[in-house]
């Protein structure tokens, strides 16, 4: 530990007590932690405030050249690319020490072959975070040196194109992935992700190149996902306790699958033993209904305490399976059920579920729900008859409509009904929102 | 004995307290339950410091009674483990309005005692004072001393003067100061350094682009520097439109070429098109940042560079040199022009050194006289 003298002697003589420099004495690292709590350009800015600042901000771990660190106003692509190249290899030239967290995310750069350079030069040293976003042009491949910076725990990259080497060897230390809007090849997925026997979260938004999602993670506890596949497989991850998935488009699942398989609920829950988060967006229920929907889950969600589904109430065999969640889940404390707004003729349309199908089921635990998007039908009036039946401890339920056209009959009559509904519980708040 | 009795009681109820003492000799009784949210504390409470009066914990030197009191504050407060974020954060924001002296020292403070999160609380304070101020605003909150050079404070990393002009003339100020700086060392070189001039004529014009060519045609360590740096120059005369430097080293290779046929028709070629260009470059701040290319690699991030230090009376020279060269810059380029192309093809026959203005009238007559 470094003592410091309380005063330095003042440059200028008659100085008081008052005006003396407290800060530039002040101890490397926390030096840093001020810096870097700046834009880089504020950061470098502070080497003319005196000889002592010069280089103080050479051993800025954190490095990010975005938009607001790096002001190139001009609309001439090359001049924006030459001035940004040239900043980052001065900043990398200039800088001193280890160098942890690297990010590159300027609105104006696309994909150059300096990237590369710098990458290969930040492998070299002890990187540990690294975001590259891509926001101009073409799909940017990175290159292989990249997938040998073995300190790696945060990779995010957007509008990128990987394709590891055959020597790959996985990343030892790597927590946390997030790749949106990426091109990869499958054996090269699952190989990444298997090879990284420290991963925590993974988040994948808009991918191509692959359409089977076989995680094989056994210490994810986060995963979110978002774009177009076939199925999702999930191997040992007994630890996920946290997944939003969404399926951006209604691929047409055959109703029947082939060998006469487990549905697809039962295969996605089988390996969530811990869930205590679920989102399940767009057209992933849609997924989950392949196969013979159960009435409930073999093994029931004990942990599941949030649950947010996108739904058509419209769609009989949707409907079971969210009824099949929902029995399964005798913890939850909150649910949200939001109607797909554009499918009002599904293939099997449920005229009405009959009665049994919402027997008493217990909901011990919810206090909170959120029901919107809806249009005032037969079914979605059911389920909430059904939640509010069921509910004894819950507190607040909001109600939301679609955007009227026209339809403000069935809105009245909703909210007829809404009110008419019993209550399991006495505090229960029924709030009607505007659409 | 008493003390060590109360250690050995230790009921519930009673709270027990530790002994702190600071760098000034004074001793303090605290909390434990409070005291311990600090590491450095709980470290030494562990190895058995602070239980009784004869052996407090010394707290390093830079916790002054004063710092410790707001530590203090800042630890009861947090340690209680019932609050929400909300009113955790409502206290930070209080806490930490104080003038800037004292913000310093609690991070000084904290930062001994390892308590990492009063530590980032403070830098963010510090940090949102530095943001956004310019050098002077900055310097004068924190009192911190302005003994930078003219030089170094006008070749901010960042360029943030725009005005294209302003920032040439930084340029061509610390350029100039460097061939000066040259000259006096090179009138200790030997003489043999400087008899095989095969340079091209690119290398003798770039003492127009370049941040460190010297304006004579003698070779030297900076040699390197000015090839290398040409490249850049050179890359970009395909497109016309480009910088002057560009485009003298252009019409420089060009003459190169042809040097044994008269000069003086690619000279006014490659005048016409390099005057429309100049006149036209020289009010756009758009091309400007094509000379932080050429000139840059020197300037833009030059540390021990223009450290020199310079008599005030080699200082006023430079100044008007500077303002003569700039002078001239904006008002008779093309005259100049020709003169500097002139000068690159005289170079290749004489072998002297002289001062700048002098030779240069020298060779337009002598080139005149070759027409």
């Amino acid at each position: 530990m470094s003592s410091m003298k309380q005063w330095e002697p003042p440059k200028v003589p008659c100085k008081s007590e008052m005006e003396v420099d407290n800060i530039t004495n002040l101890p490397e690292h926390v030096i840093d932690k001020i810096l870097s709590h700046l834009s880089l350009r504020d950061a470098v800015r502070t080497s003319v405030l005196s000889s002592k600042w010069r280089y103080k901000w050479n051993t800025l771990p954190h490095l990010v050249f975005d938009n607001q660190s790096v002001l190139v106003s001009s609309q001439d692509q090359t001049l924006v690319k030459n001035k940004l190249v040239h900043i980052v290899d001065h900043v990398l030239l200039l800088h001193s020490g280890p160098i942890q967290k690297f990010k590159l995310s300027h609105r104006d750069l696309q994909g150059v072959s300096d990237i590369d350079k710098w990458i290969l030069f930040l492998s070299r040293g002890a990187l540990k975070e690294f975001v590259l976003e891509i926001w101009k042009g073409h799909r940017y491949k990175l290159p292989s040196s990249i997938y040998f910076c073995q300190n790696l725990i945060h990779l995010e990259l957007f509008n990128c194109l990987l394709r590891p080497p055959a020597t790959f060897a996985g990343f030892k230390n790597l927590k946390s992935i997030d790749l949106q809007h990426i091109t990869m090849d499958q054996n090269a997925f699952e190989y990444l992700i298997s090879s990284c026997p420290l991963l925590e979260r993974l988040t994948l938004m808009n991918f191509d190149g692959f359409t089977n999602l076989n995680i094989h993670a056994p210490n994810l506890l986060f995963f979110d996902i978002g774009g177009v596949f076939a199925n999702v497989n999930f191997q040992d991850t007994f630890q996920l306790a946290v997944v939003s998935i969404g399926l951006y488009s209604n691929m047409g699942f055959d109703r029947n699958l082939p060998f006469g398989s487990a549905s697809n609920l039962i295969k996605f829950f089988g390996h969530l033993p811990r869930i205590q988060r679920l989102e399940v967006q767009s057209y992933f229920l849609k997924y989950l209904t392949a196969g013979k929907v159960p009435r409930r889950l073999p093994t029931p969600c004990i942990e599941l305490s949030f649950l947010s589904l996108r739904i058509n109430f419209s769609d009989l065999d949707e409907s079971l399976a969210a009824l099949c969640l929902l029995r399964s889940s005798p913890n939850l404390h909150e649910l949200e059920m939001l109607a797909r707004p554009e499918e009002q003729n599904a293939a099997r349309v449920s005229a009405n579920i009959v009665e049994e199908g919402y027997e008493n089921c217990p909901f011990n635990q919810l206090r909170f729900v959120k029901i919107a998007g809806i249009s005032g039908l037969r079914q979605e009036l059911n389920f909430i008859k059904f939640l509010l039946a069921n509910s004894p401890v819950l507190e607040k339920m909001t109600v939301k409509p679609s955007s009227t056209d026209g339809g403000w009959e069935l809105l009245k009559e909703l909210m007829k009904e809404l009110l008419r509904f019993c209550r399991a519980s006495v505090q229960a708040q029924i709030i009607y929102l505007d659409p | 004995m008493a003390e060590a009795d109360r250690e050995i009681i230790k009921p519930e109820m009673m709270k027990s307290y530790i002994w702190l003492q600071t760098s000034d000799g004074s001793l303090q009784q605290v909390e434990q339950e409070v005291a311990v949210f600090c590491p450095f504390i709980c470290h030494e409470m562990h190895s058995g410091m602070g239980s009784s009066k004869t052996y407090p914990i010394s707290l390093p030197s830079r916790v002054s009674p004063a710092m410790l009191s707001l530590i203090l504050d800042y630890c009861r407060f947090h340690q209680v483990p019932g609050r929400s974020n909300k009113e955790r954060k409502s206290f930070d924001e209080k806490f930490i309005r104080m003038d800037t002296k004292r913000l310093c020292e609690l991070t000084s403070a904290a930062d001994s005692l390892q308590l990492k999160p009063l530590v980032d609380l403070t830098s963010r304070a510090l940090a949102r004072m530095i943001e956004g101020k310019t050098p002077e605003e900055i310097r004068d909150i924190f009192h911190l001393p302005d003994d930078l050079t003219e030089e170094e404070k006008l070749e901010p990393i960042k360029n943030t003067i725009d005005d294209p002009r302003i920032r040439l003339l930084n340029r061509l100020y610390a350029r100039k100061r460097k061939e000066l700086k040259e000259r006096e060392r090179l009138k200790n070189v030997e003489a043999e350094e400087e008899c095989v001039d095969e340079r091209s004529v690119e290398d003798l014009l770039s003492f127009i682009n370049g941040g460190d060519a010297d304006s004579k045609g003698v070779k030297t360590s900076k040699n390197k520097k000015k090839n290398r740096r040409r490249k850049d120059p050179q890359k970009n005369t395909s497109s016309n439109d480009t910088w002057t430097s560009n485009s003298t080293s252009s019409s420089g290779n060009a003459a190169d070429k042809k040097e044994s046929n008269g000069l003086d028709s690619i000279c006014h070629e490659h005048d016409a098109a390099a005057r429309d260009d100049l006149l036209s470059n020289l009010g756009k701040s758009l091309k400007l940042p094509n000379i932080d290319d050429s000139f840059a690699p020197d300037d833009e991030f030059d540390a021990g560079d223009l450290d020199d230090d310079i008599d005030p009376a080699m200082k006023e020279k430079i100044d008007r040199e500077v303002e003569d060269f700039a002078r001239r810059l904006n008002s008779d380029w093309p005259d100049r022009m020709q003169e500097i192309l002139s000068l690159g093809q005289e170079r290749k026959r004489i072998l002297t050194a002289n001062t700048c203005n002098g030779s240069l009238r020298r060779y337009a007559r002598l080139d005149q006289q070759q027409k």
